[in-house]
């Protein structure tokens, strides 16, 4: 507590200082024997890493900013992984000591202090920092208009960060050019919710692993991603191994093919057959299977254009036609406007009216679909016999065709068995697909049809990746086109709902909001975003075709900014970085794949000047007036009309011109009633960082101590973000519930979480809907709930538009190939993905030394004979080069990942195989989600 | 190159001149920032940051930290400390001939359970990896009915005479080691609070301590529920 500043930074910041001038630094401090634990004060955590949300127990000991994390261990209370995690659960203890965390701001600067692009870094003050931020933010304004400032934000955001963020860009900039990573991650499962419930995330929950008699996974290598919840599969299959079965879905074997009854292996892309293959049996010959009661009641038939494009750039982009896209990158990226109907997917469109050989002409991704019969439906399943489908999908050239066949009736006839339960799980193979959305709305037809949806241990559950993907991206609304619980901004009646909250003029919001993540790299290659700022994730390592964003970021005219804890790819290409702390250093919270929303306290005090980033978002909103960012803006970008002045609006409302978005947007009457108060059992004895300041006596953003804001900010944050869902199936718990349990299903609804939802037995919201008749269930999501008709080849435009309260949609969807394919100049497939031990871009997991031990770099996963033939052994060095790049990677012929011949597999955690300048930047055309799995790659001894 | 510390920079007088307020197509004046900031030094460079030091913009000259792990045959090679008290113990020895475990095959059981394990010089699997954890809710195929009670974090721990299956996936939390240096150093000091704390897990004794995390108020309670002190928690006429 009474440790000097100066011997604080010489203790614990010193390393990361001395590793950024590139000097020697400690490999790991030495043990300390502590015998009696006495000191340790044990909380409970949310785990930082993956989707499944398990819960931790941490301990912390000392005092002040010497109070360090000392242990992590499993958490016997909490109902996801009870008392276990996984090798990165257990080593979140050390994620936030590694030696280079950055401390300070850092700015490029020249010899003479003044802001240089080409400059190297200099340490500067917060205050510098945020002057060069406004400076650049109003220069934008002016220039570009909302549209030109940007946020990549993120799937692992705190619930409060995110919220800050999302206020400060759409109700303060105006602009709704913020949108989050996990738009690489789960934005095709958005989609898939939105169009065939109208409500986003899982009717079902976790419970369904131990209720299940099948769990298939669909692309989804459970085993490494959801560690937790593939040891409650294992739990389950080994305690009953004849009854369960568990089927492994994938495009090569790895840990989860290792405890299934049946792999299938299929060449990427095709699983879209593969659903429609599934249903093809149940409605050709096993029509008694269908649940023609649930089905008349609550489903309706639909299908939308087939020509969508691959959400690549278009001919008429300005970097397009400025040439910045060479002649190879053309041959895939020219796909985009028009393309060959191929071979193999030419039966599967002919019902949609096309056939091998047909030009197809792409308009571009629209969101757009119709009702059709049942009949027409029906017909758009003709194409996939077990010939044809057995014919595309088979993924393994050196596999008996007749053998495989036999899997797919085998996967097909435990989907149809009757009373067997089944639970489809799936994550980035089924996201992560230029028929994204699609691939999505296949999985729930196949469970619609058999009414095993929604139900205890039947459903088909998109797991999410990342911590707070549904938390705060996609609940908290951080995505480009949305507000809070599933609220749009291009809605008039939304936009008011959330200006009367925010206490904002009457049409402050822009309505337009389509700046989606790869468009906001692209806005920037294009000159029209000017400054943008990383939040929580990494950018410029984690998108594909990343040589054009870095070289955008780097030889523009723009300003980028990195917050982060330590410097990664994102931090190096910007020209600010701002030190951020770190999950533990700051309260939050977080929403895990089955809606449960979990809380956390700040364990200790973040590192060196590091602060959050909401005080970032906070500390800037004092730098902007209503006269700064109210006034008239000009059309700009995608938006083809003015915003409005809303300064007089603004006036009338009691503000003045220099009122600051801080006090309007944070620190109003509303947050200013929750009191601090160290007698408060939730905050007692816990530190605030944000609310009091602490003992590091950061010097803030106006360049005096930073004393804290003085009231309890998260609180307020959350609780206001939680006011747009509750009432509306969004229901979140009170704040201070949420630090007494371990988290809880959303929506809460008198003190009771929710299980299945649409489910009347286990529902509210659908209890309520049904009160009065039989009807099991209601599926009561909003969105699209009004279709004109059609058929599979179009819509008739002057069909009268049917309600369709309470349904939910079956989808007509066709087999389609993916933009780029293996041809005799790229022949082999490529996929990218996670492993275990790592995160995402590696930039806590690397610095762990045990992580970073057991996994030190990116590897090349590939077939032996494929290896042979390119004369490289195990452990050689090979070139993997596509149209766009290539990099470096040692060979692995035998490890975890086992794929088939003419298909690699390399990660992308390591900055130093820097994969994704390799992989291609389509997209699902509906989600926007980046196909990461797909492209054509040549191997080549290096 | 010195440390620039909070000291250097709380002496640091900013002369920061801000000429117009700017932004918005109405505001009049482009802002001009005149950011002198004394002792402002180019020092940093791109490439000394991060894990990668070399150029990030050609791939030529940088290749991933070769991958070396412990090649000891298991019963030979010398173990791992745990990084802090129970954390589960990384792997000292080669695992190419037990990896993968599959659901017919777990070498790894060969060696480490704890009656065998003595004999064969392997880390006994501990206790705690013969507990069941996980409560078994009810379903008869109509109803559901959760068997404790989540809102009074109730646990549900049961000892085994078997393995918990649950922990049949031994590679899940425990992982060989390469040799050689680290990319980046850890400040992580670590703690034991048992003499052996480097050696042994003994989380067992105490699996279900120190759950109360909000002390004598662990529980929810009605005013919790009904949130009343909370003016930016409701939507005023709702949507």
């Amino acid at each position: 507590m009474a440790m000097e500043r100066r011997d604080f930074l010489k203790s614990a910041a010193a390393a990361s200082a001395a590793s950024a001038i590139g000097m020697a630094v400690p490999t790991e401090v030495q043990a300390k024997a502590d015998a009696a634990g006495n000191d340790w004060r044990w909380d409970k955590a949310a785990c930082r890493f993956c989707g499944t949300g398990c819960g931790i127990m941490m301990a912390t000991k000392g005092e002040g900013a010497d109070r360090k994390i000392v242990a992590v261990k499993g958490d016997p209370a909490a109902p996801v992984n009870r008392g276990l995690n996984c090798i990165k659960g257990y080593f979140n203890a050390k994620i936030m000591y590694g030696a280079d965390r950055l401390t300070q701001p850092l700015l490029r600067v020249d010899k003479d202090g003044n802001f240089d692009k080409k400059g190297k870094f200099a340490p500067v003050s917060w205050k510098r920092a945020f002057d060069e931020m406004e400076l650049n933010i109003k220069k934008t304004l002016k220039e570009k208009g909302p549209e030109g400032v940007a946020v990549f934000a993120s799937g692992q955001y705190t619930v409060m960060e995110g919220y800050a963020a999302q206020k400060m860009m759409k109700a303060g900039f105006r602009s709704n050019a913020i949108d989050p990573n996990a738009r690489h991650c789960m934005a095709s499962a958005v989609v898939g919710f939105y169009q065939t419930f109208g409500i986003d995330e899982p009717s079902g929950c976790y419970d369904d692993i131990e209720l299940t008699d099948t769990v298939v996974s669909w692309g989804s290598n459970m085993a490494e991603m959801h560690p937790i919840l593939w040891s409650r599969v294992t739990d389950r299959k080994l305690s009953d191994p004849d009854k369960v079965k568990v089927i492994s879905i994938q495009t090569y074997t790895h840990r989860t093919s290792d405890l299934a009854d049946t792999e299938i292996i299929f060449s990427p892309n095709t699983d879209t057959a593969l659903w429609n293959y599934v249903a093809r049996e149940i409605v050709y010959n096993h029509p008694d299977a269908i649940d023609w009661d649930f089905v008349k009641k609550h489903i309706v038939f639909a299908a939308g254009p087939v020509n969508l494009g691959y959400g690549l750039r278009r001919s008429d982009d300005k970097s397009v036609k400025e040439g910045k896209y060479t002649a190879k990158e053309m041959e895939t990226v020219s796909k985009e406007m028009q393309k060959e109907v191929s071979a193999k997917e030419g039966p599967a469109l002919e019902p949609f009216g096309y056939k091998a050989g047909d030009t197809m002409k792409n308009n571009g991704g629209t969101l757009g679909h119709w009702e059709i019969s049942f009949e027409d439906y029906k017909k758009s399943l003709a194409p996939y016999t077990l010939d044809y489908t057995a014919s595309i999908v088979k993924g393994d050239p050196n596999e008996d065709i007749e053998q495989f066949k036999k899997k797919l009736q085998e996967l097909a006839a435990l989907y149809i068995e009757k009373d067997r339960k089944v639970v489809s799980f799936w994550t980035m193979g089924m996201n992560q697909h230029t028929r994204g959305t699609w691939d999505n709305t296949l999985a729930y037809n196949v469970h619609f049809l058999l009414n095993k949806q929604a139900r205890p241990g039947s459903g088909a559950f998109s797991l999410t990746g990342q911590p707070s993907a549904c938390g705060t991206a996609r609940e908290v609304g951080t995505f480009t086109h949305r507000l809070p619980a599933d609220l749009m901004v291009k809605v008039p009646a939304h936009r008011k709902i959330a200006e009367k909250q925010w206490m904002i003029p009457d049409g402050t919001l822009n309505g337009v909001g389509k700046q989606h993540i790869m468009q906001i790299h692209r806005d920037i290659e294009d000159g029209l975003v000017k400054f943008a700022w990383v939040n929580v994730c990494n950018a410029y390592q984690d998108s594909a075709s990343a040589s054009h964003w870095i070289k955008a970021a780097r030889e523009m005219d723009n300003f980028i900014v990195t917050s982060d804890g330590y410097p990664g790819i994102s931090a190096k290409v910007s020209d600010l970085i701002l030190p951020s702390a770190m999950m533990y250093e700051k309260w939050g919270a977080y929403g895990n794949a089955e809606r449960r929303t979990q809380h956390w306290r700040q364990q200790v005090l973040p590192v060196g000047d590091a602060m959050s980033d909401t005080w970032q978002w906070v500390e800037l909103s004092k730098r902007f007036t209503v006269d700064d960012v109210w006034g008239e803006y000009k059309p700009s970008g995608k938006r083809k009309t003015p915003l409005e002045d809303v300064r007089a609006k603004a006036k009338a409302m009691g503000y003045k011109g220099d009122t600051t978005m801080f006090e309007i947007l944070f620190a109003n009457k509303k947050a200013t009633a929750y009191k601090l108060d160290q007698n408060d059992p939730i905050q007692k004895g816990y530190d605030n960082s944000e609310g009091y300041g602490d003992e590091r006596k950061v010097v803030g953003s106006d360049g005096k101590v930073f004393e804290g804001y003085g009231f309890f900010i998260h609180k307020y944050l959350f609780e206001e973000y939680a006011s747009f869902g509750r009432g509306h199936g969004h229901d979140l718990a009170p704040f201070d519930v949420y630090h007494k349990v371990r988290g809880l299903k959303w929506p809460v609804v008198d003190g009771k979480e929710t299980q299945w939802r649409f489910n009347s037995k286990y529902d509210p919201y659908a209890a309520k809907e049904t009160k009065g008749t039989d009807d099991e269930f209601a599926f009561y999501g909003k969105i699209a709930k009004a279709l004109q008709h059609g058929n599979l080849t179009g819509k008739d435009k002057d069909s009268k538009k049917t309600p369709l309260k309470n349904k939910a949609k079956i989808f007509a969807r066709p087999y389609m190939d993916p933009p780029e394919m293996p041809d005799k100049e790229y022949p082999v497939w490529l996929a990218t993905g996670r492993v275990l031990e790592h995160w995402h871009s590696g930039t806590m997991t690397m610095r762990v030394p045990e992580l970073y031990r057991a996994v030190p770099e990116a590897l090349c996963y590939m077939h032996p004979e494929d290896a042979k033939e390119q004369q490289v052994k195990r452990g050689g060095m090979v070139w993997v080069e596509s149209r766009r790049g290539r990099v470096k990677a040692r060979v692995e012929t035998r490890g975890r990942n086992r794929p088939p011949q003419g298909l690699v597999f390399v990660p992308w955690f390591d900055e130093k195989v820097f994969i994704n300048k390799v992989c291609l930047d389509a997209t699902c055309p509906m989600s926007k989600q980046t196909d990461f799995k797909k492209c054509a790659v040549k191997i080549y001894k290096a | 190159m010195k440390l620039v510390s909070k000291m250097t920079l709380g002496a640091i007088t900013a002369a920061l001149i801000f000429a117009g307020c700017g932004g918005g197509e109405s505001a009049t004046a482009t802002p001009v920032a005149e950011t002198k900031e004394a002792k402002v030094t180019p020092s940093v460079t791109e490439e000394s940051l991060g894990l990668r030091k070399t150029d990030l913009y050609s791939e030529d000259t940088t290749t991933a930290d070769k991958t070396a792990y412990h090649t000891e045959y298991p019963g030979t090679s010398k173990r791992f400390d745990r990084a802090y008290q129970d954390a589960p113990p990384m792997i000292p020895h080669d695992v190419g001939d037990f990896l993968p475990i599959t659901k017919n095959n777990n070498a790894c059981t060969g060696c480490h359970m704890p009656e065998v394990a003595p004999a064969m010089g392997a880390t006994p699997i501990p206790p705690s990896h013969f507990l069941d954890m996980r409560p078994h809710h009810k379903f008869d195929g109509k109803k559901f009915t959760k068997s404790i009670d989540n809102m009074k974090n109730e646990t549900d721990v049961k000892k085994l005479t078997h393995l918990s299956q649950s922990r049949f996936n031994c590679s899940q939390c425990h992982a060989p080691q390469t040799t050689g240096a680290l990319a980046v150093g850890s400040t992580f000091e670590a703690n034991y609070t048992e003499e052996d704390g480097a050696t042994r897990s003994t989380w067992n004794d105490r699996v279900l301590d120190e759950l109360d995390t909000v002390g004598p108020d662990s529980t929810v309670t009605a005013d919790d529920l009904a949130n009343k002190n909370s003016p930016a928690g409701h939507l005023e006429g709702g949507h």
